[in-house]
């Protein structure tokens, strides 16, 4: 699946919370290299910058220190609407907690990135309702999402992030709030999608078992507290 | 990108879907504060346009429209051929040549300094009401009225008078204060002259009042005559001022509860952003620039704002009208000039206060909608 290509290079990334007498760093000096076309786990334990690694990948925040390169695409010195473009065109995100918006139906949520894209409204509706048709949900465009399961909120996340083609697709634990048999349906969702789309995908999880089952795991591990992460592939 | 998504989504927080949100009780807790805001200062300032739009006509129904007075001295050289001039450019206006000065005003009883005013189109003594509370007077009595000038008599220099008696009472000119005798314009000449000088030619135009002074110097200019001319606003300045001027404040301090209603409205759309700081963090991560999460609080804030104060506006314009109307609210006959509380809705006033409103909704807006733009989108997903 690996191509020469790579699709995300990040090198010596460090990233800290809080103000200079509490500060907690979190992800210090981090390589992390993932090829087009791969499907790479990241595991580790609570705590240690998963979350926060998705986040520097996805552009939804900025390393203090270190660079990242999407598609070859230099993120550096980029300011907020040419990052949130390359958010809205290139990055699919399905997050842990669905995060769709509760007064959207699901046919507006997966709707919301191609309206933000600038695409009419019926053309929106359209796209959107063609993707819940491929993740399953054609009969539930117009429920709320506390009118749907958890494993079906997770599915229209998972078509909201694979709205606008994206090349790049970021999964935060999206089976964590799942039981046994929904998380096994919509990891082979994400699977299938990634190979039918041509994606690359980087997914957070605690499951061992489906880490096992991407084409290479990513193992983030706290050394002398949480200074410091080792990465073991 | 284009607005739609912004709109899209700021449309579904306001209105909600099924559920009673947080946000649409916020919104309608905003929406209620500028409404009332709106409405209070719409009523007040009908009310007061009411009472001043009387004012206006009193003026209009009273008082000289436009003023011609010499560029120089006090005279007006050939009053006569002046007044064919204008009266033939401006076809019906009335035109009334007129004297002016101050004089001791006696009755039986008592004495005042008041204006004395010669009319050429007064035959009989009119005394306003100020000179008749302050002598005493009324219709039929005799006054007499007692001029600075003097003339030489065997018993030496004596103040000319005239006795005569005073044929009608009329309202007081509006801002006078001294009260004003009206006479004809023989005995005037007689009092504050001795001969027959015209000082100035007062104009009416009842259909174009306001205009009349602009019009007159327009003509006169282009005649090459040099004249003062003062229009309707010239001649009551001071009190088209103070009128203005207590508008102006009127429109400030009841334009308060539009600022506290615009801090309600900042609160409570810095809730919104606070109880949607998920929300928020997720749109930015499928593209919302951080300007689109900055016009998209404004589109709230906007539309908060446009139906507060459109509603507040219809229901405070509807209200003085209904008022204004039926005269529901009697005032003690006597004691004012209309026996029922006027309202006046000036289009141009409501339309400013809506500006305001506006204006005031969007800077309430602007903080909160910069403190959302500002945040990495990862802020609202990490405390989640």
């Amino acid at each position: 699946m690996s191509e020469n290509r790579l699709m995300v290079e990040a090198t010596g990334l460090t990233k800290g919370f809080g103000s200079a007498s509490t500060r907690l760093e979190v992800i210090r000096d981090l390589d992390f290299v993932v090829a087009t076309g791969e499907m790479v786990a990241v595991v580790g334990p609570s705590g240690v910058g998963k979350s926060t690694l998705l986040h520097l990948i996805g552009l939804l925040d900025r390393p203090e220190k270190g660079r990242i390169v999407l598609d070859g695409v230099e993120t550096d010195g980029l300011d907020g609407a040419v990052r949130a473009g390359l958010r809205n065109r290139s990055i699919g995100f399905v997050f842990q907690h669905h995060h769709l918006l509760d007064e959207l139906d699901a046919l507006d949520n997966v709707a919301l990135p191609l309206r933000i894209s600038g695409r009419g409204s019926r053309d929106a509706r359209n796209r959107a309702a063609e993707l819940l048709d491929s993740v399953g949900l054609a009969e539930r465009t117009t429920h709320f999402p506390d009118q749907l399961s958890g494993g079906e909120q997770q599915r229209v996340s998972v078509a909201r992030a694979l709205a606008m083609g994206p090349k790049l697709l970021l999964a935060d634990e999206p089976t964590g709030n799942l039981d046994r048999d929904n998380a096994e349906r919509l990891f082979q969702l994400v699977t299938e999608l990634h190979l039918k789309v041509g994606l690359t995908s980087i997914i957070v999880t605690h499951n061992e078992e489906m880490a096992r089952r991407c084409d290479r795991i990513f193992r983030l591990a706290q050394r002398s507290g949480l200074s410091e992460n080792v990465r073991e592939i | 990108m284009s607005l739609g998504a912004e709109l899209h989504v700021a449309s579904r927080y306001l209105i909600g879907n099924r559920r009673w949100t947080p946000v649409v009780t916020v919104s309608l807790i905003s929406v209620f504060g500028l409404g009332l805001g709106v409405f209070a200062l719409v009523v007040t300032l009908a009310l007061l346009d009411g009472f001043q739009s009387g004012i206006r006509s009193q003026i209009v129904a009273n008082a000289a429209h436009a003023e011609v007075r010499p560029a120089t001295g006090r005279r007006v050289v050939d009053p006569e051929d002046l007044a064919s001039l204008l009266q033939g450019e401006l076809g019906n206006v009335e035109i009334v040549q007129v004297v002016r000065g101050t004089c001791l005003i006696s009755s039986d009883t008592d004495a005042v300094p008041a204006s004395v005013v010669g009319r050429s189109d007064t035959e009989g003594v009119i005394a306003d009401r100020l000179i008749s509370r302050r002598l005493g007077v009324g219709s039929g009595d005799r006054l007499e009225v007692i001029s600075a000038r003097q003339r030489l008599t065997p018993m030496g220099p004596l103040p000319v008078r005239i006795r005569t008696v005073i044929e009608r009472i009329s309202s007081p000119e509006p801002g006078s204060e001294s009260g004003t005798v009206i006479l004809p314009i023989a005995e005037a000449q007689r009092l504050l002259w001795g001969e027959p000088v015209i000082e100035a030619l007062e104009l009416r135009d009842v259909a174009e009042p306001w205009s009349l002074g602009q019009r007159v110097r327009g003509i006169l200019g282009s005649h090459g005559l040099a004249f003062q001319v003062a229009g309707l606003e010239e001649l009551h300045r001071p009190l088209l001022t103070a009128l203005a001027l207590e508008k102006v404040m009127i429109f400030v301090a009841v334009g308060l509860m539009l600022v506290v209603a615009a801090l309600n409205l900042l609160c409570n759309v810095a809730m919104v952003a606070a109880e949607k700081r998920k929300d928020l963090a997720v749109m930015a991560g499928l593209g919302f620039t951080p300007r689109s999460l900055r016009r998209l609080f404004l589109v709230l804030g906007l539309a908060i704002g446009l139906v507060g104060s459109i509603t507040g506006a219809v229901l405070g314009s509807a209200l003085s009208i209904v008022l204004d109307r039926t005269g529901a609210l009697e005032l003690p006959r006597g004691v004012f000039m209309v026996t029922a509380v006027p309202f006046s809705v000036d289009p141009v006033t409501l339309g400013i206060v809506v500006a305001v409103a506006l204006g005031l909704a969007a800077l309430a807006t602007w903080l909160p909608a910069r403190m959302v733009a500002r945040r990495e989108p990862s802020e609202g997903l990490r405390y989640e």
